[in-house]
């Protein structure tokens, strides 16, 4: 019920709102300046080198592909694990999906030297590459969730005038299983080939170990849901408008509080196997390095560790913490502050430990440093505006919070 | 409502649609990116005709690699330059590499590096176009045409021996005249380069005839200029070539040999032993 009327009264642009377009206008500005610039003059915009060849801009692909983990693990949750329960927040979850995994495609045509070559890893094929994989993966991820998310497009009343076209939209709601299927396993596989991109480079000491992948999909799966559920608060906040039942929020926070714990175990062990037990030279060494020249002992215990783990699994699994949406909403926060602070580290430690392959006893490339220079800060930042406008707009556009007018069950638990 | 099976409503009619769709899919798939439908057939066709040009296959037996004496070697970089001006390099991305390095023992030696074009190279698993691959003949051999400007075989590389074009050049090569002048043209923007053991003297001189190693004008232009002959180019399938001889007679090396990359390039450590 007052999710209808929430579609209904359109037009009222209150002051807040529309400086909150105003702001994101801005972001969105900053970030097409930015890009022109790139596409004009050229990578060499960036601080990213020979030495040090991916960046930020790595980082925000790879935490807005792990964001928008939510859309496959709430699908799969829902249609193949028949938890019917959670479907009032699928839609959610899955146009979180898009808004991520498009944001992470708009980096990558950024990133890529040759943009007007996106299309070649659909042409030539190379099996071995786990690249490859993930840009397959990725394609035919985003296209299952459009299709998932078609539905929701076609109730928007513009699309009134063609019944044909919503009855197919829903004709199209029969396939959720088969669409959640698909959708976990190859979300499956490119959420922990992402891992993998690094963990096969066994040029790099601190890369090159099996736990990557691992860790990956998991923190993925952990965080995903989160994002979902606080991404449903804010816009109960905003809007004052109970959008979904509270019991199924409490119920993701619970189920991210444990995926942090897995996620936190598995990390543990990584971490005596590889860097106490198991060290090699190369690894001590590569460690030693960065301690000494980098924040990455910080980085690592304090943000990802305190910041990204504890903290979130205190304030999501005790209970007096849990009932206070507030601490919810913070928690899931912070836990994606924790993914971006270990995607960053993930990428840029292990470029910053020089190669050293001479025979000899005393030449070793310098240790590189990287800071992002102002046009990769306003890419990424044009970025974030794009999915901050979206959301905004799918909130206030598009039927998000009522259930399926398809012939999915469940209705009855729409607000 | 306490035991709410979930009712999967799914007639023979659904599956049989949705098995349908997904094959067709599938089928739609193939045949939009690399089928007969394809938007990009032509261009596809085009450079698969341009790189049969390229990389026509030797019949049989060979293996193009080198042999690098660090005993002989004097640190006068002329190969590094007489690459740059042959292969037109850009003056802070050598293709080929010459520091000054110390044994364990502390005596002074000479150390270079051109690609070492690995037979299992990290780069070439990586690529997700296939824009590098390990040619018939041995030769790691860049795509400049297919290449997406990822770096992802720059990250991979365990040498170092990859660089990007991170801007449109237009410098002056000052290497030029006086090293050798531009036998390959400048990479463009936005695609990643390396070493090639210059491979337009090879491909060039097997077709007129010449052995690579032996007449000068097929063989890479950092063995050529080399003033004390510390380099040596060859067939490593031929036991009858200089490489193959060398490598038979002398204790050899080869870098970072425990990640299995299979270089393609010998050292020959300084007499006292590294």
């Amino acid at each position: 019920m007052a999710s209808i009327s929430l579609t209904q009264r359109r037009f009222s642009i209150s002051p807040g709102f529309l400086a909150w377009l105003a702001f994101l206008s801005l972001c969105l500005l900053i970030g097409l300046a930015a890009a022109v610039e790139v596409f004009r003059r050229g990578l060499i915009v960036t601080n990213m080198s020979d030495s040090v060849p991916w960046g930020l801009w790595i980082t925000v692909d790879l935490s807005a592909i792990a964001l928008g983990a939510g859309a496959f693990t709430l699908s799969a949750v829902v249609y193949l694990f028949g938890l019917k329960r959670f479907q009032p927040i699928v839609r959610l979850a899955v146009f979180i999906g898009v808004i991520g995994y498009t944001s992470a495609l708009l980096t990558l045509i950024m990133d890529i030297g040759r943009p007007d070559r996106f299309w070649h890893p659909w042409v030539y094929w190379n099996i071995h590459s786990v690249l490859w994989e993930i840009t397959w993966c990725i394609t035919i991820y985003l296209t299952i969730m459009m299709v998932e998310f078609a539905p929701v497009i076609s109730e928007l009343p513009f699309f009134a005038r063609w019944p044909w076209l919503r009855r197919f939209a829903h004709a199209i709601h029969k396939l959720a299983p088969v669409l959640a299927l698909a959708g976990l396993g190859i979300s499956l596989l490119h959420q922990s080939s992402l891992g993998a991109t690094f963990g096969v480079v066994k040029a790099r000491p601190i890369w090159f170990k099996p736990s990557m992948p691992i860790m990956f999909i998991v923190s993925a799966v952990a965080v995903g849901p989160a994002v979902t559920m606080a991404a449903a608060r804010i816009v109960e906040w905003v809007t004052g408008k109970k959008a979904v039942a509270h019991d199924l929020l409490r119920a993701l926070a619970r189920f991210s509080g444990l995926g942090l714990l897995v996620y936190a175990y598995i990390k543990l062990w990584d971490l005596a196997a590889v860097t106490y037990y198991g060290r090699t030279p190369a690894t001590s060494q590569a460690l030693y390095l960065l301690n000494q020249q980098t924040t990455y002992g910080f980085n690592f215990w304090v943000v990802e560790m305190v910041i990204g783990i504890v903290i979130p699994v205190i304030l999501l699994l005790v209970p007096r913490f849990q009932r206070n949406p507030f601490y919810a909403v913070f928690a899931s926060g912070l836990a994606m502050i924790g993914i971006l602070a270990n995607r960053w580290n993930v990428t840029v430690s292990g470029l910053t430990v020089p190669l050293s392959y001479s025979p000899g006893t005393i030449y070793q490339l310098p240790p590189s440093s990287y800071s992002p220079s102002l046009a990769e800060w306003g890419v990424a930042i044009g970025i974030a505006g794009y999915a901050l406008l979206l959301f905004t707009l799918g909130v206030r556009f598009l039927p998000l919070f009522r259930s399926d007018g398809g012939a999915g069950a469940g209705g009855e638990h729409a607000g | 409502m306490g035991k709410k099976r979930v009712k999967v409503d799914l007639t023979r009619r659904d599956f049989l649609t949705v098995a349908a769709t997904a094959a067709g899919s599938a089928v739609a798939a193939q045949a939009l990116t690399t089928g007969p439908l394809s938007p990009f057939g032509d261009l596809k066709r085009r450079q698969l005709s341009l790189e049969g040009e390229v990389a026509h296959a030797p019949q049989g037996g060979y293996h193009w690699g080198m042999v690098i004496d660090l005993d002989k070697c004097i640190g006068c970089e002329y190969c590094q330059r007489a690459c740059s001006a042959v292969n037109d390099v850009a003056p802070d991305k050598h293709w080929n590499i010459v520091v000054e390095e110390r044994t364990t023992g502390g005596s002074k030696f000479f150390f270079s590096r051109p690609c070492l074009h690995c037979q299992h190279a990290p780069c070439v698993e990586v690529c997700p176009v296939q824009a590098t691959f390990v040619r018939e003949d041995g030769l790691v051999v860049m795509d400049y045409d297919r290449c997406i400007g990822c770096r992802y075989c720059e990250v991979a590389c365990p040498f170092d021996a990859r660089k990007f074009n991170w801007e449109e050049r237009g410098d002056e090569n000052t290497y030029v005249p006086t090293w050798g002048s531009p036998e390959v043209p400048r990479r463009s923007r936005g695609v990643v380069e390396k070493c090639t053991f210059c491979i337009q003297r090879i491909d060039s001189g097997q077709a007129r005839g010449l052995i690579p190693g032996e007449d000068r004008e097929a063989t890479p232009a950092c063995v050529n200029i080399c003033p004390v002959g510390a380099r040596l180019f060859g067939n490593l399938k031929d036991p009858q070539s200089k490489v193959s001889q060398s490598v038979a007679a002398n204790a050899t090396l080869r870098l970072r040999e425990e990640l299995g990359t299979e270089p393609s390039v010998y050292y020959i450590p300084p007499k006292e032993g590294l």
